[in-house]
Formats: structure tokens, sequence, C-alpha cells
């Protein structure tokens, strides 16, 4: 083992917590549902970014670069000020919702350059500008415009002209769980000396405030030596610790509590409030630090003045080690000795090693970079998340036991909700809350470098603080009780496999729990979502936004309601994963046999129904060979949606190859099924036979026939349709010329192929399904690409691109579409990446150029990242098909099926393990 | 029997005086000043037609050191 997957060991065994500290500091706390009181639920406007400078939190922190422990008691975060902003840089700017013309987005640049799992070492770039943010220029600009207008940029400001701009690094390495040494380097980009206060700042989260007779943490000056001042932090719980400064700074304190006169107009109750390092800094308001040199937030403050094109450093060091000592053997060179460079070049060396061991040897170098940043993107998204609903409904007024209460704007039906963990975030500045189908695209990735994490992931969603007790998966905090697509049982038996081929043992104890819970999710979809017990689902938007002719999620202008292909498709493929984890459970414990077959029969119940019910007025459409949403019209009549959408290319993800071990284990149940086949010929008239034996002898089970599924992957490999250079669109390109109009009631309903951003305020307005290419979706679509091909082999060829005269395997297929999402990120023959499109500074600037983001979803034709920026959550999902299709060939996957890229993935691990890192290393740069 | 938990306390800052403003239990309004024993100083508050009363999160009571 390197010495990351020690650590990675030593805190799955409880002998080390190395898990203890790591980037668990929001990027945005403020304009959360969670920090929202009002009346409405206006959350942005409630608790503003003007606000939070001012006003104290009361559920999480945020800050720029920033770091805390697991319960987010002590806080660790850069501040900067230029001179010349009207408030101190303590925290990213943002627009709200309402504010630009396409919703939410943060303006600044910063980049997630590197973290190991354990946060033994994390790197993170922010991009700070010399002259004055321009706040109101950006506010101003982006009201005025129009949907139809693309967003207004930071860079479009001319705040980056002429590079008079600073690159400030953070690092953070180990030496210990509880010795984090920090590292900031601060360039001076630009043609001239500029000023620079730099503000490393340590505070605790105010918990002291809001309950009666709560212990008050306190900071205080300690000590100061020669070479370096000392804070000492005590906290009843948490501890002492220690931040070390190293040089001469001053120190700065205060307390994290809110300026009440600011906020509400009524006297403080201390002179020293949340915003007085940045009063005493920008305002020269000496008063507003306290000079007992105590409180509960602190500042070191360093001014520096770096000319054009130096480097100047500052060191720190969080520590449990007491100034006594910390002089002693323990460290033996002192605390900003050798010592602290070396901790950090070794720990920089660890995390070199540690990847080269995940990261395949066959990538280039270019590839390599896209996989870590992307890693290391998914690995600074996690977040301390606390959010006590049945506390909050009270505070608010809203408890829901009591007869006389004020209505909750939202999630008065989730008070048995206790949140507080640590959490991946889609995004820590858009999106700094968990969605539960994100989440498990998220633990697709992340256990490419730490399975423990992603298993804790997964379970957390099913336990009790989490899910209903009605069974259902919390969706997100604007509305926990909206509904996400079920995907949780098909990352819970992906990341179990993986698992299971790297120790060689899975952790049978962990998916049995969950299969028990996603058990009661099951029900509550079926019981919830499937208004006729026909076995066809609704579910409402289901993720995908503003796919829908209508809003999917609001009662229709037509009355009547949907037959949702993607929900009855996503149920089709919760069958398939729950039969899959049912069967892996059988193995050594008969009582899952029973479950397994429930679920084959399930299976068939829904395929069927998706491929032949209602006859003329089914989803699939035999004319266009295409799924489409039903409507039920009160009157009894029906229509199908023709939207040719991501809602019909779901049911080919619904697509599971099984190795036939359960039959061969338990004949009885071969001899069952065959019955139950043999008395109901009709549920598998229409969709793929399940008894159909493929090659090697599995079973594939398939909503589509051959027939159907060479019909509709016409369609979706077609470049006039879905297929882009960049992935496969959400809408096909067919609707750019030909929308699809629909009109009732005096209305008409429009959609349309959007490539870019949405023209509409529908959910918000920030997100497009009609065009763009989204990763998680095309995540399921090579999943699926790939079953097929392990169950038809290479004689199912299909034309790729269509109409190309190319034929395909359908590896051949899915490593195609693998190579094109890859191509977002990658440097084309002209160096220049499509994810920045025309931002001639991200495409050229050598200092820009190779530090890559990774957005919420992709334009449709150029592959231009959209969305929130900095969206490695499920974009990140783009490591996990690097891997892949580095890692396993066609020949692998006919061998071995679906444990192929597992066990291939374990065998490369181990070696990789072996190798020398340099080799690694070095055989990428000979390509 | 379990008694079910809290009395309906409720928060207010006026912005025409300025001050922190209580409604007890019982649905009295108190001006109730910052500091040592405030609720022991409080001074009762005429709602009227010019308040300007703003509902602020339960969670600050605890600012005001109040005895409930």
């Amino acid at each position: 083992m390197n010495a990351e997957q020690i650590r990675l060991a030593e805190a799955r065994d409880g002998k080390a917590a190395w898990k203890k500290w790591g980037p668990y500091l929001s990027e945005r706390q403020w304009g959360t549902v969670r920090e929202d009181y009002s009346e409405s639920g206006d959350a942005w406007n409630y608790f503003s970014h003007d606000q939070a400078r001012s006003r104290a939190y009361r559920w999480g922190e945020d800050g720029l670069a920033g770091i805390s422990d697991d319960q987010q008691t002590l806080c660790f975060a850069l501040a900067l000020w230029n001179g010349k902003d009207p408030i101190l840089k303590e925290r990213l700017f943002g627009l709200t919702n309402s504010e630009s013309n396409h919703g939410e987005d943060v303006k600044e640049y910063y980049f997630y350059l590197d973290s190991t799992p354990t946060h033994s070492y994390m790197k993170y770039l922010y991009k700070y500008p010399q002259g004055a943010y321009p706040y109101g220029q950006l506010v101003e600009t982006s009201r005025r415009r129009r949907r139809d207008e693309l967003e207004y940029e930071l860079v479009d400001t001319g705040v980056f002209d002429a590079n008079r701009y600073f690159d400030v690094f953070v690092e953070y390495a180990k030496a210990s769980p509880e010795d984090m040494l920090i590292q900031i380097s601060i360039h001076n980009r630009g043609p001239e000396p500029a000023e620079l206060h730099v503000l490393p700042t340590l505070w605790y989260r105010n918990q002291w405030s809001w309950q009666a007779a709560a212990d008050r943490p306190a900071l205080e000056q300690f000590s100061s030596s020669k070479g370096y001042c000392v804070v000492k932090a005590s906290d009843a719980k948490l501890g002492e610790r220690y931040l070390y400064c190293e040089g001469e700074a001053s120190l700065l304190f205060t307390e994290n509590e809110t300026n009440t006169q600011r906020i509400f107009g009524v006297p403080n109750r201390t002179p020293y409030v949340k915003d007085g390092i940045n009063n005493a800094i920008v305002h020269g308001r000496e008063e507003a630090v306290n000079p007992a040199r105590k409180g509960t937030k602190l500042a070191g403050h360093y001014y520096l003045t770096v000319k054009a094109g130096e480097q100047k450093v500052i060191r720190l060091r969080l520590s449990d080690t007491a100034p006594a000592a910390a002089g002693s053997a323990k460290l033996k060179s002192g605390l900003f000795g050798a010592d602290f460079d070396d901790v950090i070049e070794a720990r920089r060396k660890d995390a070199d090693e540690f990847y080269n061991a995940i990261i395949p040897i066959s990538l280039n170098a270019d590839q390599a970079n896209v996989m870590r940043q992307a890693l290391a993107g998914m690995l600074w998204s996690k977040q301390f998340y606390h959010y006590d609903v049945d506390k909050w409904l009270e505070e608010r007024g809203s408890d829901p036991f009591k007869t006389k209460r004020k209505a909750a704007p939202r999630n008065d039906r989730w008070h048995h909700m206790y949140n507080g963990d640590v959490i991946s975030m889609p995004d820590k500045w858009e999106y700094p809350w968990y969605a539960a189908w994100d989440l498990a695209f998220h633990v697709a990735a992340l256990t490419l470098v730490d399975a423990d994490f992603g298993k804790e992931q997964l379970k957390l969603m099913l336990r009790d603080r989490y899910m209903h007790p009605n069974g259902q998966i919390p969706a997100y905090e604007w509305n926990f009780g909206d509904v996400n697509p079920p995907v949780h049982a098909w990352s819970t038996i992906f990341t179990y496999r993986l698992e299971k081929a790297q120790t060689g043992e899975g952790d049978r104890e962990w998916l049995k729990s969950s299969f028990q819970k996603l058990l009661l999710n099951f029900t509550w979809w079926v019981n919830r979502k499937d208004r006729s017990d026909r076995n066809v689902f609704e579910g409402g938007f289901l993720g995908l936004d503003n796919i829908g002719v209508f809003d999917r999620s609001a009662p229709l202008p037509t009355g009547g309601y949907l037959e949702q292909a993607d929900g009855t498709a996503w149920m089709a493929l919760f069958c398939e994963n729950m039969m899959e984890i049912a069967v892996e459970l059988a193995m050594t414990e008969t009582g899952y046999a029973d479950m397994a077959t429930k679920f084959v029969e399930h299976f068939l119940w829904i395929a069927s129904s998706m491929a032949r019910i209602g006859d003329d007025t089914g989803m699939w459409d035999e004319e266009d060979g295409f799924f489409y949403d039903v409507l039920r019209l009160p009157d009894g009549g029906a229509q199908r949606l023709k939207v040719r959408s991501m809602v019909g290319l779901l049911p080919l993800c619904a697509a599971t190859v099984f190795e036939g071990e359960l039959l061969v284990k338990y004949p009885e149940i071969r001899q069952r099924l065959k019955q139950f086949l043999e008395v109901r010929p009709e549920l598998r008239a229409a969709i793929h036979d399940p008894a159909k034996i493929g090659l090697a002898d599995r079973r594939l089970a398939s909503i589509l026939d051959e027939t159907k599924l060479r019909r509709v992957l016409a369609r979706m490999l077609d470049e006039r349709e879905f297929l882009s250079s960049y992935g496969i669109r959400s809408l096909s390109r067919y609707h750019a010329e030909h929308p699809y109009v629909f009109k009732t009631g005096g209305q008409e309903f429009r959609v349309s192929y959007l490539p870019a951003e949405s023209d509409s305020g529908m959910f918000g307005g920030n997100s497009n399904w009609r065009g763009p290419i989204w990763m998680p979706v095309n995540g399921l679509i090579l999943r699926a690409l790939l079953q097929y091909y392990s169950y038809y082999g290479n004689t199912f060829t299909v034309e790729c691109p269509t109409g190309s005269g190319r034929q395909m395997n359908l590896y051949e297929v899915a490593a195609e579409i693998a190579r094109r999402l890859a191509n977002i990120f990658l440097r084309d023959k002209d160096g220049r990446r499509p994810v920045y499109d025309g931002m001639a500074k991200f495409q050229d600037d050598p200092y820009w150029r190779d530090y890559i983001l990774f957005h919420e979803y992709f334009h449709g034709d150029n592959g231009a990242g959209l969305g929130a920026s900095h969206q490695t959550g499920w974009t990140g999902m783009i490591a996990r098909s690097l891997h892949l299709f580095a890692t396993v060939s066609p020949e692998d996957i006919l061998a071995a099926g679906k444990k192929a890229y597992a066990e291939k993935t374990a065998k490369h691990r181990h070696r990789a393990t072996r190798s020398p890192s340099k080799r690694a290393a070095e055989k990428r740069l000979e390509r | 029997m379990m008694s079910i938990k809290k009395v309906t306390v409720a928060l207010f800052v006026d912005r025409l005086s300025n001050q922190w403003v209580v409604r007890d239990p019982d649905g009295d309004f108190w001006i109730v000043p910052f500091g040592e024993s405030g609720w022991d100083r409080r001074r009762p508050f005429e709602l009227s037609e010019i308040s300007q009363l703003e509902s602020i999160p339960r969670h600050y009571i605890y600012l005001l050191d109040l005895p409930f």
C-alpha cells in the first residue's frame, strides 16, 4: 500500500482520524434554505451576500479555500483585501437567482487543483483582481440582460486585463491527523508591484448564541516567539488547538456574532461583531477589534507588497501541539523550519504516488490532468451539512404539531430530519446542499479514490435521520418531498462490486442493510407514483427540469396526468438493481432468493406495461421508433407528447445482464420463473425475452427488444438528433427546425432545441435539459451499452454515427461516446478546450489554460461549459468514464461480463501500487 | 402525559424605535433592553398603526437572556 492508502486504512479501522479535518467549509451559506427565516421562503433575498459579513449563520459556515473539523466547530479560511474593494474578500461573490439572466451564478475564478481522499494534501487556486472587484457592474449588467443573451462574466468586466491580479494558491498538508500545515503562495501576475492584505482567519461556528447555557469557545493570543505568533483555540468538546502564524502578523480578534446594529437596527451587545475585522482593515476602525486579544473569530494580518512577477509565501500551522511541545523533538527543526517544507513536499509526493496508482498508465498527460482535477473537485466538494428541520420549523414558528402556527414555506413534513454530516455537494457555491440523485452519481466517481466515503454517503441517505418514515429519500432542501430519479440502488450495487473485486470480499452487511432500506423506498415509489396500479409511473420533473412540454411537477393545463416514460424506465432500472442485489445476497443467504424472484417478476410487469400498455396510446411509438410521455386526459382520451428527448432514451438505460448464477444455485427458481413466463406470455411479448440466452449463457433484463433497441439507437447515434461531438444531447436537434407545439385552452406550449441556456424561468431557469449534454445520463447510457454488449457480443453492430456507413459493436459505440464526452475537457488539435469555448484567457493564457472547470452541463453543439461552474459533483463522472475505457477491453467484457470492470480495476490497482510511481509518471510524460 | 414543548414566544425589532420587542407567552408585547437582566427592565410595548415590527428568527431569543 502507498502512504495515502495506509491513511485510508487507518481511518477505516479507527486507528487515526485522518478525515477529521477537511474542506468541509461551504463556499456559500448565505441564500440557503436553512438560513431562511422569511415568511415567504425567499431564501436568496432573506440572507444576502451583503449581510453575510455581518450576520452570524445559524447552521453552517462559509469561506474561501477553507477547512473545518468534521462537526464544523472550528473553521479556517482565507480573507484578502487589495486595498480597493469596499469589503474584505472573505467569501465568493455571485449573483442570486433573480439578479442574473440565467439564475444564480458564482462570479469568481477558483480551481480545485488537488486533494487526496484523507485531505492529507490539498491545493486550491483563487484569482484575486488587483483592481476594485466590480460588484455593482456585475449585478446591473446581468439584470439588464435577457434570457436569450449570454451571462455576463467577471472576465468580461475587464478586471483581469493586463493580468492585474494575484494567483493565490492555498495548500494544506497534514503532518498528522491533527497537525495541518498551511502554505499560502501569492503571485503577482500583473505588470507592476501591487499591495495585498492577506488575512488567514480562524473562527468558531456560532453554536453558543442559539441555545441556553451553551459553552462558549474561545480564541486568545497565547504567546509570540521569535519568528511566529500563536493563537490558542479552546472548545469544551473539540479541545485545544493552536494556530501558529509565521512572521510578524498582527492578530485581530472579534466575535462571530451578528452585528445587530447593521442587520436589525438595534444596538450590539458587544462592540466586537462578525464584521469587526472587515471594519478594522477596510475602514480603519481599530475599535472594531478587541484590544484584549480574545474572541471567537481571529485573523492574522499580513500586509504585502508583491512585485510584478514575484511570489510571496505565508505559512501557518493549525495543530493540537502546544507551543511548549512544538519546539521539542516532535518538530526537529521547529515549526517553520526544514520540517515544514519536508512535510509539504512529502504530502505532494504522496498525492502523486496515490494518483499514479489510480490513473491508468495508458492515459496521456492531458487526460491524466483532467482525471486528477475531476477527482480533486469531487473531494473539495465535501461539506459539513447541518440542518435540524424540527428545530428550524420551531424557530420560525411553524412547529407542525401545533394547531396555531405559521405555515412553513417548505419542508414541514420532514420534521423527523436531522442532518449534521459531511456530505458530497453538487457545487459548494451554486448548490451547497445535497441532492439525492446527484449523490448517487458522485459516489460512482468518488469510489475511484475512497470506497469507504462512497459507502457512507449512500448509507447516509437511507438513515432514519434522512429517509422519511414513509420510505422516501429526501430530494434536496428546497423541497425534500420532491422526487428524484431512483438511482440509489444502482450506485449501491456498483459500489459493492468494486469493493468486492478490490478486497476479495464484499461488505455484505452494508449491502444487506442498504437493501432493506431500499425496499422501503421501492415500496414508496410503487404506492405513491403508480396512480392506476398498472405499473406505469409518474414522478413529476424527475430531475430533468424543463425537459417537458409542461412543468411536470405542477397540475397540467389540460387536467389529467402524465404517464412518464422516464419515471417508468427509472423504476424498471430500480427493479433490475434490486434484483442484482438480491441475487448477490442469495448466493449465501437463501432468504434473499425469494426477493430476487419478486424483482424479476416486478421488472416484467413494469417493462411490459411500458412497452405495450395503451396499445395505440402507449409510450412506445411504433411509427417514430421512440418512447414518449403519454398525456391521459380527464375525458379518457390520451395522446403521446412527441418530444424526442432524454425521457425517451432512458428506457434504453434500463438494461442489466445476469450471469445465471441464481438459477444454477436455485433450480426451483428456474422452474418457477419458467412457469410464470409460460402462463403470462403477454409479459414478454413486447420486451426483450428474458428467457433468451445470450453470449456466455447470459440473460438480459431489458425493456427494449433487439428491434426496438436498434430503432432507438438509430436516433440516439444520429448527429442530426442526439449525437453531438461532445456526447448525447438531452433533446434531439430535430426540434431546432421542428419545435414541438402543443395547444390547449388558448395557450401554446412549445419545446425547441436550445443547445445552451434555458429561455424560460421554469425550475429557476438556471438549468436546461432542452439540448445540452449532461454527464450523469450519459454515464447511464454508457453503462447500458456495455450491458447490451456483454449480452449480444461482437455480432450486434449498428451504424455509428447513423448514416456514416461505419459499423460498430456496442462497446465501440460506448467508447466513441466516452471519447466525445472527454473531448469537452481535453485540448483539441489546436490546443483549445471546448469547455472554454470563446473565453480567450482560459484558452491561451498559460496561467489559466490547464485549470479545468467541471460545469453542470455542456452546450449541445460546441461543448462549452454551462450552468454551475464547479459542479464537479456529477460531472466528476468523467473521471470514472476515462478510467473505465482505459481499464477494460471489449475482450474483458465478453469474458467476464459486468464483473469485468471491477475485476480489472482491482488488478490494475494492485499492480500500480506495487510499481514505483515514478515509472507511471515517466511513461505518461513519454507520451 | 408527555408535555408538548415550548411556549409561543416571538421576537421582533421595532424599526421605528430601533429596539428589541418580545411577545411573551401571554401574548403581551415588551420592549427589552440589551444587557444584564434585560427582562427585568422591560417596558410595555404598545402596538400601533405606526409600529414597524420586523419578525426576527426565534433563535435570537437567547441573545436577550429571557426567562422562558
